[in-house]
C-alpha cells in the first residue's frame, strides 16, 4: 500500500459524523484494496505517482475563490471551495421543487434515508470512490421534488487554492417525471488534488441533462466520478469536456436500472503537452428497452496521452437493447498517445450493438470538397479536425455553454503543438 | 466571339482514375460568357470532366492540355484552381458535420479574395451576403448555422452549391448534373440562379443527362459526350434533338456509348 493511501485511511479513520458507517465500510474495502501498477486493469495507462508524488493539503480557512464565469450562465451556484461548501454563493431563494441541504443539517429521517442512498449507486470497484467515501468533506444532498422541470441549471463547482487538497461529495435526486440540468466543473490553481464524485438517482420519466467540464490542467491532480442510476422511461444527456493534466481521470456509469433508459454520452477530449486524461465510462444494461448512444472524440497533441476505456455490459435479461459506442481519435503528433478499449459484453440474444474504435484520418472527400472552394488544404484540415470535435458541441443542448465552451476549445486547438 | 481569347482550353485531354481511361481525346474550347451544355449517356465521362479539371487527387491526366484563363490549370494545386475562378457544383456534394456552413463561407471566400490580393471580408459583410444569397436560393437562414450540407435533402444540397457560386462569382462554372433529383420547382429555382450570374466574363458548362434543365437555361453550345470524347456539337437545338431521339440515335453516327457506372 502507498503512504498516501495509509495516510487517508487514517485521516477517514478519525471522522466522526453522519456517514461514519458508510465511511466505515469504505475504510475497510480500501485496506484490503493493493494499491494500483501497471498490471491493474483499471489504471493500466495512467500513472498514479502524481497522486504519491502530491504535497497537496487540507486547508481549513475558507478563501476567497469564484467560480470561472461563463459568459451568459445564470445558474444556481453549488459551490466547494477546498471541499467546503461556501454557502454565500447559493441563491437565498431557490426555484420551487428544488432543495440543496448539507447532509449533516438533515433531520434524522432524511439523514437516514441519505446515509442509505449514499455510495449506492458508485460502484464500490473504484477505488478513488472509496477515498471519497472515507474523507468527503461536506457532502450535498440536491432534491427534485416529482414533477418539478427546473429550469436554471445546477452548477458544482469544486475550487481549489494553489496546494489544496479537497475532497467533495453531490448526490443528487430527480424525483418521477422531474427536470434538472447540472454543470460539474473543478477550477485548481497548482499542485493540487481533488476526488469530485455526484451520484445521480433519476427516477421514472425524469430528465437529466448533464454537463462535466474537466478543463483543469497543470499539475492538478484529480479523479472524479458521475454515477447515474436510471429508472423506468427516465433519461440523460451527458456531455464531457476534457483537457488534461499531470492526471485527470475520471469514471463514469450509466445504469439501465428500469426499462426503457434512453442515454446518450458525448466525450471530447483535447490533450497537449504533457497532459494526461483519463475516462473509463461502463454502462450497463440491467433492464430491457433500453438505449445508449456513446461518442467519444479525442484529439491529442505533443506528447499528451489519453485514455478510453468504453464498456457497455448487457445483462441476459435487458433484451431490445440499443447500444452503440463510437470513439473516433486523431493523433496530432507521433509523440501523442491514445490508448482506447471499446468493450461489449453481451448476455442477451436479441439486443443490437455496435461499437468501434478508429485513429481517425481526415476525411479526403470533405478535404477535397473545401479545396474545391479555394480553402487550402492546411487550413481544410484545421478546419475539419476542429469540427470533428465542434459535431459533439453542435449536440449540447444548452446553447449558451455551447457558445462559451467553442471559442475556449478552438483557442486551445489552433495553439496545439503540431509537430 | 472567335477574336476573343478563350477562358478554357481543353486539348486532345487522356485522363482516367486507377489505370481506367476514361476521358480519350476530349476537346472543348469556352470563350468568356458562353454557356455550354454537355451531355451524354451514363458512363461517357460527363462527372470525370468535372473532376479532373478540379484536380481532385486519383484522377490522372495522361496526355493532353487544359488551359484556363491563360494559365495551364493542370499544374495548380485543387485550391489555386478555384482560386483562379474555376467553380465545381457537385453532383452529390458531401455532408461535414461540426464545419458549419458560414464559417466554411468565410474561408472559401477569403481565400478567393486573397488570390485576387483582397483583404478578408468582415463577419457582418459576409453574412448579409450569405443572407442575400440564401434568400435568392431559397434556403432557410437557419441553413448557415448547421454543419455543411448537414441534414439536407438532396435539393437543398444542390441549392446549397448554387450559394456557393453567388459568392464566390467564379468565372467558369461547371454545374454537375445540378438538375438531378430536383423537382420542376426546385430546378426554375436553380435556372434563375444560374441565369442571374450569366455574364459577359463568367462562363458555364451545364453537365446534364436530361434536357429539360436546358428549357430554362438556354446554352450557346450543346456537346454531345460518349466514351470519353466529345461526338457531336450544336446548338440548343440539339439538345432537343437528343430528346426525342434518344441517345442511341448516335449510335447511328458509328459512336459506341458505352453504358457504365
Amino acid at each position: 500500500m502507498s503512504e498516501w493511501l495509509e495516510s487517508a485511511i487514517i485521516r477517514g479513520q478519525k471522522i466522526d459524523d453522519w456517514l461514519t458507517p458508510k465511511r466505515t465500510q469504505a475504510i475497510d474495502l480500501l485496506s484490503t484494496t493493493p494499491w494500483p501498477t501497471r498490471k491493474t486493469e483499471a489504471w493500466r495507462y495512467t500513472s498514479l505517482r502524481a497522486i504519491q508524488n502530491s504535497k497537496a493539503k487540507n486547508i481549513e480557512t475558507i478563501a476567497n475563490l469564484l467560480p470561472q464565469n461563463i459568459t451568459d450562465l445564470s445558474a444556481i451556484e453549488l459551490v466547494f471551495i477546498n471541499g467546503q461548501w461556501d454557502k454565500t454563493q447559493l441563491p437565498d431563494v431557490l426555484p420551487k421543487g428544488l432543495s440543496i441541504s448539507l447532509g449533516s443539517d438533515l433531520n434524522k429521517e432524511q439523514q437516514s434515508q441519505a446515509l442509505a442512498n449514499f455510495s449506492d449507486i458508485k460502484p464500490k470497484r473504484h477505488l478513488f470512490g472509496l477515498v471519497n467515501d472515507a474523507l468527503a468533506q461536506d457532502v450535498v444532498i440536491v432534491n427534485v421534488e416529482d414533477g418539478f422541470n427546473i429550469k436554471q441549471p445546477l452548477r458544482i463547482s469544486s475550487l481549489l487554492s494553489l496546494g489544496a487538497e479537497s475532497h467533495t461529495r453531490v448526490q443528487v435526486t430527480l424525483g418521477k417525471e422531474s427536470h434538472l440540468a447540472v454543470i460539474e466543473d473543478v477550477k485548481a490553481e497548482g499542485d493540487s488534488l481533488c476526488t469530485a464524485f455526484v451520484e445521480y438517482q433519476v427516477s421514472a420519466k425524469a430528465h437529466l441533462e448533464h454537463y462535466r467540464f474537466a478543463l483543469q490542467t497543470g499539475s492538478n491532480v484529480a479523479v472524479g466520478g458521475c454515477h447515474f442510476n436510471l429508472l423506468d422511461h427516465s433519461s440523460m444527456h451527458s456531455t464531457i469536456v476534457a483537457f488534461g493534466s499531470d492526471l485527470s481521470r475520471l469514471d463514469t456509469d450509466i445504469i439501465h436500472s428500469g426499462e426503457f433508459v434512453d442515454a446518450k454520452l458525448n466525450a471530447i477530449y483535447l490533450l497537449d503537452g504533457n497532459e494526461l486524461f483519463d475516462l473509463h465510462a461502463t454502462v450497463e444494461h440491467a433492464m430491457p428497452n433500453g438505449t445508449t448512444e456513446e461518442n467519444v472524440r479525442c484529439i491529442v497533441a505533443g506528447r499528451s496521452k489519453a485514455v478510453f476505456n468504453g464498456r457497455i455490459h448487457i445483462h441476459r435479461d435487458a433484451q431490445k437493447t440499443l447500444a452503440e459506442l463510437n470513439n473516433r481519435n486523431l493523433l496530432m503528433t507521433n509523440t501523442a498517445e491514445i490508448n482506447t478499449k471499446p468493450e461489449l459484453e453481451i448476455y442477451a440474444d436479441d439486443v443490437r450493438c455496435a461499437h468501434g474504435a478508429t485513429s481517425a484520418q481526415v476525411d479526403k472527400q470533405a478535404l477535397y470538397y473545401l479545396q474545391t472552394r479555394g480553402i487550402d488544404r492546411a487550413k481544410a484540415s484545421v478546419m475539419l479536425n476542429f469540427g470533428f470535435i465542434n459535431e459533439l458541441i453542435d449536440l449540447m443542448p444548452n446553447t449558451v455553454l455551447s457558445e462559451w465552451i467553442r471559442p475556449i476549445i478552438r483557442n486551445r486547438f489552433s495553439a496545439m503543438e503540431v509537430k | 466571339m472567335s477574336n476573343t481569347k478563350s477562358l478554357l482550353t481543353i486539348k486532345d485531354l487522356y485522363a482516367g482514375i486507377e489505370e481506367k481511361q476514361i476521358l480519350k481525346g476530349f476537346n472543348l474550347d469556352i470563350k468568356p460568357g458562353e454557356v455550354h451544355a454537355i451531355m451524354g449517356p451514363n458512363g461517357a465521362g460527363k462527372s470525370t470532366m468535372g473532376y479532373v479539371l478540379s484536380g481532385r487527387d486519383g484522377y490522372e491526366v495522361e496526355s493532353g492540355s487544359v488551359t484556363f484563363n491563360g494559365e495551364n490549370l493542370l499544374d495548380l494545386e485543387i485550391e489555386e484552381r478555384a482560386n483562379a475562378g474555376l467553380f465545381l457544383a457537385f453532383q452529390y456534394p458531401v455532408e461535414i458535420p461540426g464545419v458549419s456552413n458560414l464559417e466554411f463561407l468565410k474561408a472559401s471566400v477569403d481565400a478567393v479574395r486573397a488570390a485576387n490580393g483582397e483583404e478578408a471580408i468582415t463577419s457582418s459583410e459576409l453574412l448579409k451576403q450569405a443572407k442575400a444569397a440564401c434568400k435568392q436560393v431559397n434556403l432557410p437562414l437557419a441553413f448557415l448555422k448547421r454543419g455543411v450540407n448537414e441534414g439536407f435533402s438532396g435539393g437543398e444540397k444542390k441549392r446549397n452549391e448554387l450559394m456557393q457560386m453567388l459568392l464566390l462569382k467564379p468565372k467558369l462554372c461547371i454545374l454537375d448534373e445540378t438538375d438531378s433529383g430536383l423537382d420542376i420547382d426546385a430546378l426554375q429555382l436553380v435556372a434563375e440562379g444560374v441565369n442571374s450570374q450569366r455574364s459577359p466574363d463568367r462562363s458555364f458548362i451545364i453537365v446534364t443527362h436530361y434536357q429539360r434543365l436546358l428549357d430554362y437555361i438556354k446554352p450557346d453550345f450543346v456537346h454531345v459526350l460518349a466514351d470519353g470524347k466529345i461526338v457531336k456539337s450544336g446548338d440548343a437545338s440539339l439538345a432537343l434533338e437528343l430528346e426525342s431521339q434518344g441517345y442511341a440515335w448516335l449510335e447511328n453516327g458509328n459512336v459506341e456509348a458505352k453504358i457504365e457506372e
